[in-house]
């Protein structure tokens, strides 16, 4: 369910994130930028409201000390390191962005220079954008979740794990597979990320619409839309786990005994 | 104005046309019935297909290689616009030849135009180049047969749509001659 996969071979050389492309996007981005503030500013507001009433909630346990009502979003669990991982956000802009070929792809304007490497994940104010695959001095490029080659572990909010995957035609729907038939699913749960793959854990990835049982392996084949609306995209927060280093290298450690 | 220079500058123009603007817009038929696919428009082949009547083989090849490695380093796609459009120049002349009443030699210093090659023969040699094209285009991009009617739905539209622009561009860009008085 760890969600590595392979870059399109060649892709290194020909990216949207070297100079020329990053150039010219970011020239076009500085004009149509304009156009899409008011956009913008509401959902910043819907944001803020977000993380206020998750304030008003975390302030809640402390008075109350009534953990089981006002319990902040994601289950509590005992594994201290990702609990508390250092997970570093920086903002970025969209300057390029897809949403209709089977693998999409979305440019920022930072890159290397301020601090962005390969593997981050991106999410943006409402739920769960990609991840950094090609990196310049001032550009990178990120594969977003609607792609077919990109398999993301996800949970429901009881706990139930599974992947998210996308089919390559609408937007606006992402699949989540192998969900045992006993779990009750009602449409419009929402889908979370979980610590097993890029991104860090209880972001939410969409919200259930269409719950369908298959036949032939008894699993259930839960429709979703994504939480973010890839189609207008504006700005992102770039996503750094600090202990994502020392974690690989323990896997990988383990994988090659 | 020489043809280099005319021909670099069509270069220009349709690729930043293509990467600024088409690729920016993405259409859909239908909204209701769901899982009509959602595609982009590529009208970038045109400019293989406007090169002048003389160019060689190898040449349309080559500059046919230029065009789609440049388009893929603006989408991502790694090599994928480059094989299409290597496809189309390759099999250019031959359909040129198929539709044309004269020998190709006989065209000197000129490009194929509505002028020349008269509407019916000139929507014939670009409908069936840009076919070709976006058959193998998303063929390898999705990579998926468990679907074929969808690949084939997203194939025929976005062909029909990407000839609507190029008669578009064909109407804007052919030079008037006797229309004026």
């Amino acid at each position: 369910m760890i969600a590595r996969t392979k870059t399109l071979q060649g892709n290194d050389i020909v990216s949207s994130a070297n100079v020329v492309s990053g150039l010219l996007y970011k020239k076009q981005n500085d004009v149509v930028y304009y156009f899409g503030l008011g956009r913008m500013n509401d959902s910043l507001l819907n944001e803020n409201a977000r993380l206020r009433l998750q304030m008003a909630m975390l302030k809640g346990i402390d008075t109350l000390h009534d953990s089981l009502v006002h319990k902040p979003i994601g289950k509590p669990d005992s594994t201290h390191v990702v609990r508390y991982a250092d997970y570093v956000y920086r903002t970025a802009r969209v300057i390029n962005n897809s949403v209709s070929a089977a693998n999409n792809y979305i440019t920022i304007n930072r890159g290397s220079n301020d601090g962005i490497s390969r593997n981050m994940s991106v999410v943006s104010g409402s739920g769960t954008v990609g991840r950094v695959v090609h990196v310049s001095p001032h550009f990178a490029s990120i594969l977003s979740v609607l792609s077919v080659k990109q398999q993301v572990s996800a949970r429901l909010k009881d706990g139930t794990y599974g992947y998210v995957t996308w089919d390559g035609d609408r937007p606006d729907v992402l699949m989540m597979r192998d969900v045992a038939q006993q779990i009750k699913v009602k449409a419009g749960d929402t889908v979370y990320t979980t610590s097993y793959s890029f991104f860090p854990p209880d972001i939410v990835m969409g919200y259930v619409f269409k719950i369908e049982t298959l036949k032939k392996n008894s699993q259930q084949l839960l429709y979703m839309h994504p939480a973010a609306n890839f189609r207008n995209l504006q700005y992102v927060y770039v996503v750094e786990n600090k202990m994502d280093a020392e974690r690989k290298e323990l896997e990988d450690s383990v994988k090659s005994k | 104005m020489s043809v280099y220079l005319r021909n670099f500058l069509r270069f220009c123009f349709i690729v930043i046309l293509q990467v600024l603007v088409l690729n920016k817009v993405t259409l859909r038929w239908w909204l209701e019935p769901m899982g009509f696919p959602i595609f982009v428009p590529y009208v970038y082949p045109l400019f293989i297909l406007l090169l002048p009547f003389e160019t060689p083989v190898w040449a349309l090849i080559i500059l046919g290689f230029i065009t789609g490695i440049t388009i893929d380093g603006f989408a991502n796609t790694a090599g994928l616009h480059a094989c299409a459009t290597v496809f189309i120049a390759y099999l250019r002349t031959n359909v040129l030849n198929a539709l044309l009443p004269k020998n190709l030699s006989e065209y000197a210093h000129q490009n194929p135009n509505v002028k020349n090659m008269t509407w019916t023969p000139f929507l014939t040699y670009a409908a069936f180049l840009l076919l070709l094209h976006h058959t193998v285009f998303f063929t390898l991009e999705l990579w998926n047969f468990s679907n074929i009617g969808y690949l084939l739905l997203k194939i025929i539209a976005a062909t029909i749509t990407s000839m609507i622009f190029v008669i578009i561009y064909v109407l804007l860009f052919t030079r008037q001659t006797t229309a004026r008085v």
